[in-house]
């Protein structure tokens, strides 16, 4: 069985090249991956979008559990298709460091943003924690968040999209 | 805020090895008249410090109160960055608080904010953290590294190793680090560390790093959920130890760590933090937020990370937990 950092660690490395498709099976479980075919048609600029959106969908299995490839493998290709689609005209806020995503300042509080909140340069919209470390990450931008990418919890990466912020 | 003539007469103090110094001179060094020099004296009193004033031969100070006043931290203070604007207050609501506002309005590298009692001290997760008058320390301090935020988790663990160090060096009590940063005196906590940075996305505006230590509590002073996990160093040592002392310790301490890993980078911190950590090769859980993994505790990466082998052989590193310590 394939583990998620396996898998990761595989969708990166197809991300890098310049393979398009992938199949891979071992012990009966089969890992397909398709680069989004639309993605070359899109224009110069946007093309470096389309590459930062594999990561999020990459990371978005909850590192933890030793979910089986297939079920990971499918969402990946789907999200990838819609991200394109939206993120052209909209801003990412990434994550500064590897770290602990949390929504709201403490467990019981309420988020600090969620879908449709506005937010100002300054406004808080998460914290990123490791090692007791605690970033309080700004949206440096002002609009109005369409999306959150990652869940209360989550371990995110540096440079990964935890945001997606529609600018005013 | 120290003003800068208290600052220079403390100074002065400082280099004067015990040795009275004449009101005249104290004048010339702190550019004020003598009757300035004698109001700061009166001052000084006031705030418990034993001064001898003897005619001909001037002033020296023979005992100092045991807050831990910019003042009495100043005396005898031996870095040359940390600690050398102090920012103090009686009673605050969190050090931490008033070190972001500083912070913010440009505070400069290795300013101290130090309060006798913190009403609302917090921990990790908005955690309550007990803080009663004249019993710890509590402080925050400023720190400007040149460094892209993806490193400043690091200077959590050079905090961690400078309070064993200090805690040493005053006290002679051995403590150990639990990952990544807390303090334990045979297994019960005497000393938090939590840390926030102001950043921007590519550079650190301002590290700050709050840290909390039971120095002179008593067992009732703690609270009945915390007798079993919670200690002083007045507690394990059996006797009361001057936190303006330690503060200074801690100090010369984290200065001297956090300039090797400037010139030298982590790897010399690391074996350090090694060489005082608790949990190393024992059997421990990490709680998360999305879950508990339990396994033994192998060590820390280059950059910090909690590495821990599972059952099945792999390793998991964890950013970001509690740890319990497995009962043997």
């Amino acid at each position: 069985m394939l583990k998620v950092q396996e898998i990761r660690e595989l969708i990166k490395l197809i991300d890098q090249s310049t393979i398009d498709e992938f199949s891979y099976e071992v012990e009966g479980v089969k890992v397909k991956m398709k680069k989004g075919a639309n993605m070359q048609t899109v224009q110069a600029p946007v093309n470096t979008v389309s590459v930062e959106t594999v990561q999020p969908a990459a990371v978005q299995t909850p590192a933890p559990v030793q979910t089986p490839a297939v079920a990971v493998a499918a969402p990946v290709q789907e999200q990838k298709k819609e991200e394109v689609k939206d993120t052209a005209n909209l801003h990412k806020i990434t994550s500064p460091m590897v770290g602990t995503f949390y929504q709201s300042p403490t467990p019981d509080a309420d988020a600090y943003v969620k879908a449709g909140s506005k937010v100002k340069k300054d406004s808080i919209v998460c914290i990123v924690e490791a090692m007791k470390l605690f970033n309080e990450i700004e949206a440096e931008i002002d609009g109005e968040i369409v999306e959150v990418l990652v869940k209360d919890g989550q371990l995110v990466e540096y440079g990964q999209p935890l945001f997606l912020v529609k600018p005013e | 805020m120290q003003t800068d003539l208290r600052k220079k007469l403390i100074d002065a103090f400082n280099l004067s090895n015990g040795e009275f110094l004449s009101g005249q001179k104290l004048a010339e060094i702190a550019g004020c008249s003598r009757t300035a020099v004698w109001k700061h004296m009166e001052d000084l009193r006031h705030d418990g410090f034993v001064i001898e004033a003897v005619r001909k031969k001037g002033y020296r100070i023979v005992k100092v109160p045991g807050k831990v006043s910019g003042d009495e931290i100043s005396l005898g203070l031996k870095t040359e960055r940390l600690g050398r604007t102090i920012h103090y207050e009686e009673s605050v609501e969190s050090t931490q608080k008033i070190a972001h506002r500083l912070a913010a309005e440009g505070a400069p590298e290795g300013t101290l904010i130090v309060a006798d009692e913190q009403t609302m001290g917090r921990g990790r997760l908005g955690r309550k953290w007990h803080s009663p008058k004249y019993t710890g320390i509590w402080t925050s301090l400023i720190l400007r590294p040149d460094l892209p935020p993806a490193k400043a988790p690091q200077l959590t663990l050079i905090a961690a190793v400078a309070a064993v160090q200090a805690i040493e060096d005053v006290t002679e009590l051995t403590s150990q680090i639990k990952w990544p940063n807390d303090i334990l005196i045979g297994k019960k906590k005497v000393t938090g560390i939590l840390t926030e940075l102001q950043a921007e996305s590519d550079r650190i505006n301002a590290i700050i790093i709050g840290i909390g230590m039971n120095v002179n509590q008593r067992v009732t002073d703690f609270p009945p959920e915390l007798f079993e996990t919670a200690t002083s160093l007045s507690i394990e040592k059996g006797e009361d130890t001057s936190r303006a002392s330690l503060i200074q310790a801690l100090l010369l301490r984290f200065e001297n760590l956090y300039d090797i890993y400037l010139s030298q980078g982590f790897l010399p911190i690391k074996l350090l933090w090694e060489s005082y950590a608790i949990s190393i090769g024992q059997r421990i859980i990490a709680r998360t937020l999305t879950g508990d993994y339990k396994g033994i505790a192998q060590g820390i990466t280059d950059d910090g990370v909690l590495k821990l082998e599972e059952e099945d052989g792999n390793i998991r590193q964890i950013y970001s937990a509690d740890i319990l310590l497995e009962e043997e």
